[in-house]
C-alpha cells in the first residue's frame, strides 16, 4: 500500500477542520448574536432577561425536540401545531376550567402526552403502511388534529384556572419556572434517546442511507413509526407547557410554532436531508431564534424590519452550517 | 306563478336560504357571530348555512358561488370578506344571481351599497379609531394620566390594526404626560405578545406603567408574561374585542378595558337587514346613506359595566331590528 501523499493528508485535514467549524458554527452564531446585543444593551445579560429568554424558548424547544428526530430520518413532520392543540385542549378540559366541571388533577398530563403519542402513531402508520410521503401524511393529520380541536370546542377558548397546572409556568426553582426545567428534562430525554438507544442510532442510519440501513437489518418501517410517535410525545409535553404558560386551551394555541421549530432545527445545523443533527442542534437553533426576537425588541428595531432581519439571519446561519461541499445538486 | 316570466327564479317559490361567510370557526368571535346568525334564522324559521373561508379568498368566493347555484339566487348573505377586494366580486356575483348581501368590516373604499340597488343592502363596520382611542383613554386615566406605556398592534397591513393604532396616537395627544415607550406588532396573537412583553420588561424595567393592546388575545399574552414575573394585576393592560377570556381577565382585575363588538348581534343583524330588503319590507334605495354604510355602536367595557355585559353574554339575545348606527362610515 502506498503512503498517502502530503497533499492528500493536508486535504483531509482541511476537510475535517471545516467539518468541525461547521459543527460549532451555530453556537458561534448564537454567541456572536448575544455579544452584539449585549454590547448595545447591557440589560441583555441581566439574569432576569436570561430567564425570560429561557421561558420563551421552552415551548418551541420542546416542539423542535420532537421534530429533530423526524428530520434526522430525512422526513418532515408538519402536524406539530395540530397535535399540540389537541394535547392542550385535552389538558385544559380536564383540569379546573371555565368550560366544564371537570377537576381531575394532574394525572391528565399523562393523557396529554398519550394523545400526542396516538396522533404520532397515526402519522407514522399512515406514512409507512400507505407509503405516503411524510410531508402529506403529517400535513393531513395536522389538519385533522386542529379540526378535532375546533369541533371539540366549537371555536371557543377554554380559560384554565387550575393553580397546580398554572404553577408549572409560575413556580420558580433556582430562578427558573418549572416549565424551563421540564423543557430541560425533555432535552435530556431526547439526548439519551439520540445517543444511547437503538432507536436513536437507527434513526440516523435511515436518514443517512435507508437502503443500506435496511440491508444491515434495521426494521425501517418500525423505526419510522416509533420516531413519529416519539415526536408526538414531545408535542404533547409542549401542549401542557402552552396551557400552563397562556392559561388557555384552544384549537390554534400553537399557530406559528411549527415554522419556528423547523427554522430552529435548520439554523441549529441539522440538514433537512436527514442523517445528521442532534437534540443540541435543536437547543442552539431555538436559542438563536428566541435571542434574536428578544434582542430586536431590546435594541428598538422597528417592527417592520424585524421579519427581514430574521430572514437574513436564517440565510447566514444556514450558509455557515450546512455542508455544501459534496452537493452537486441542490433541490 | 302568473305574471312571472321566470317562475323558477322568482322569490317565494321555496324558502329563502340564509348564509354567513366568515374566516373560520376556530375563534370565539366568529363562533358567536355564527351563533347569532343561527339564532336569527331560527327566529324566522328559515334554513341557515355557515360558510368559512379558512383565510382563502378563492375558497370563500367559490363556496358562495356554489350556494348561489344551489339556491337559484334565493339567498340572503351576510359576509365578512376575507380581503377587502373580495367584497366586489362577491357583491357583483350575488347581484347577478338576484341574492341580497350585506358586508361586514372589509370592502374597497370606492365601492358602495347604493351602486347595487337593491341587492347590496348595507355595509357594517366599527370605528377602530374611536374605540382604539377609547380603550387608550381608559388605560391612561387608570394610570393617573402619567407614566410610560408600551403598545401591541395587530398585523401591519390590516385596516382595523391601522385604525386602532391611530386611535391610540390620538389619545396620546390628549395626555401629554403619558410617554409611548415602544410600539410593536404581535399579529393579534398572544403567543407573539408574550416574548415581546418579556423583552420590554428587560428594556424599560419599572418605566412601564401600562400596556395598550389592539386586541384581547395580545393583551392576555402580555398579562401572562407579567404573571410569570409576579406582576399580573399590577401593571395596567387594556385590550379590545371583548373575548370571553378578556372579560374574565377584566373581572379578575388584570385588564382595565376592552370593547365588545357583540358579534352575536352582528351575525344576525346582517341577515335581518338582507331579509327585510328581499321581502320588500325595507326599500333600501330610499334608506339614507349613513344607514347603508355605517359604523355600528359597540360597548366599551370596564369594571363599571362588566356585570351587564357578562349577563348579556350568558343569555345572548338581540333586537334584530335595531341597527345600532353610530354614524356614517368615515374613510381615512
Amino acid at each position: 500500500m502506498n503512503e498517502p501523499d502530503a497533499a492528500q493528508v493536508a486535504h483531509t485535514g482541511a476537510l475535517r477542520m471545516r467539518a468541525r467549524q461547521r459543527r460549532f458554527a451555530p453556537l458561534l452564531v448564537l454567541l456572536a448574536l448575544g455579544v452584539c446585543i449585549g454590547a448595545v444593551d447591557h440589560n441583555f445579560f441581566d439574569p432576569m432577561n436570561l430567564a425570560r429568554i429561557a421561558i420563551a424558548a421552552a415551548i418551541p424547544l420542546t416542539i423542535a425536540l420532537g421534530g429533530i428526530f423526524v428530520i434526522q430520518l430525512g422526513s418532515i413532520d408538519l402536524s406539530a401545531e395540530g397535535v399540540v392543540a389537541v394535547a392542550a385542549i385535552t389538558v385544559s378540559m380536564l383540569v379546573e376550567n371555565s368550560y366544564n366541571e371537570h377537576h381531575s388533577g394532574l394525572w391528565v398530563l399523562a393523557l396529554a402526552v398519550a394523545a400526542g403519542v396516538v396522533l404520532g402513531l397515526v402519522n407514522g402508520m399512515l406514512h409507512v403502511f400507505l407509503r405516503i410521503p411524510s410531508f402529506i401524511t403529517t400535513l393531513a393529520v395536522g389538519f385533522i388534529a386542529s379540526g378535532i380541536g375546533t369541533a371539540w370546542l366549537s371555536g371557543n377558548t377554554i380559560r384554565v384556572s387550575d393553580t397546580a397546572l398554572r404553577s408549572i409556568a409560575i413556580t420558580r426553582y433556582l430562578g427558573m419556572p418549572l416549565s424551563v426545567w421540564i423543557a430541560l428534562l425533555a432535552l435530556g430525554i431526547a439526548w439519551w434517546v439520540h445517543r444511547h438507544t437503538l432507536l436513536g442510532r437507527h434513526t440516523l442510519a435511515i436518514g443517512g442511507g435507508e437502503d443500506l440501513a435496511r440491508l444491515c437489518g434495521v426494521r425501517v418501517g418500525r423505526v419510522r413509526i416509533a420516531v413519529f410517535a416519539l415526536a408526538g410525545a414531545f408535542y404533547g409535553v409542549a401542549g401542557i407547557l402552552a396551557v400552563a404558560q397562556y392559561g388557555q386551551g384552544h384549537a390554534v394555541i400553537a399557530n406559528g410554532q411549527l415554522f419556528v421549530a423547523i427554522t430552529a432545527i435548520v439554523v441549529g445545523g441539522a440538514s433537512l436531508a436527514g442523517g445528521n443533527g442532534s437534540p443540541l442542534n435543536a437547543l442552539v437553533g431555538t436559542l438563536i431564534v428566541v435571542v434574536l426576537a428578544n434582542g430586536m425588541v431590546l435594541l428598538g428595531v422597528p417592527p417592520y424590519v424585524q421579519r427581514g432581519i430574521q430572514g437574513v439571519l436564517i440565510i447566514v446561519a444556514a450558509t455557515l452550517v450546512l455542508d455544501r461541499s459534496h452537493r452537486r445538486i441542490v433541490k | 306563478m302568473a305574471g312571472s316570466g321566470m317562475p323558477g327564479l322568482s322569490f317565494g317559490t321555496g324558502p329563502t336560504t340564509l348564509a354567513c361567510s366568515f374566516r373560520s370557526l376556530t375563534n370565539p368571535y366568529h363562533a358567536a357571530f355564527n351563533k347569532g346568525a343561527q339564532s336569527f334564522a331560527k327566529s324566522v324559521g328559515l334554513p341557515y348555512v355557515p360558510l368559512t373561508t379558512e383565510g382563502s379568498s378563492e375558497k370563500g368566493i367559490a363556496d358562495i358561488r356554489a350556494l348561489l347555484q344551489k339556491t337559484g339566487g334565493n339567498l340572503v348573505l351576510n359576509v365578512d370578506p376575507n380581503d377587502s377586494a373580495d367584497a366586489r366580486v362577491i357583491v357583483e356575483t350575488c347581484a347577478k344571481a338576484g341574492a341580497h348581501v350585506t358586508t361586514i368590516w372589509n370592502k374597497p373604499n370606492d365601492f358602495h351599497p347604493w351602486d347595487f340597488n337593491p341587492h347590496y343592502v348595507a355595509h357594517l363596520s366599527f370605528d377602530g379609531l374611536a374605540y382604539g382611542a377609547a380603550t387608550a383613554t381608559e388605560l391612561f386615566k387608570a394610570m393617573g394620566g402619567q407614566g410610560g406605556v408600551v403598545a401591541l398592534g395587530g398585523i401591519f397591513s390590516n385596516v382595523p390594526a391601522i385604525e386602532r393604532k391611530a386611535g391610540l396616537m390620538a389619545a396620546l395627544k390628549k395626555f401629554p404626560d403619558i410617554q409611548l415607550l415602544d410600539f410593536q406588532v404581535a399579529d393579534w396573537d398572544s403567543q407573539k405578545a408574550f416574548p415581546i412583553m418579556q423583552a420590554w420588561l428587560t428594556r424599560f424595567n419599572t418605566k412601564v406603567k401600562g400596556v395598550w393592546a389592539a386586541n384581547d388575545d395580545m393583551a392576555l399574552g402580555a398579562i401572562e408574561a407579567l404573571r410569570a414575573e409576579g406582576l399580573a394585576g399590577q401593571l395596567l393592560v387594556s385590550g379590545m374585542d371583548g373575548t370571553q377570556p378578556g372579560l374574565a381577565a377584566l373581572k379578575a382585575g388584570e385588564l382595565v378595558a376592552t370593547v365588545d363588538w357583540d358579534p352575536y348581534w352582528l351575525g344576525g343583524v346582517g341577515l335581518s337587514m338582507g331579509l327585510s330588503a328581499q321581502q320588500k319590507k325595507m326599500d333600501v334605495a330610499r334608506l339614507p346613506k349613513e344607514r347603508r354604510e355605517s359604523f355600528c355602536k359597540a360597548t366599551l367595557v370596564s369594571k363599571a359595566n362588566l356585570q351587564a355585559v357578562l349577563a348579556r353574554r350568558a343569555t345572548p339575545a338581540a333586537d334584530w331590528n335595531d341597527a345600532r348606527v353610530a354614524g356614517p362610515l368615515v374613510y381615512r
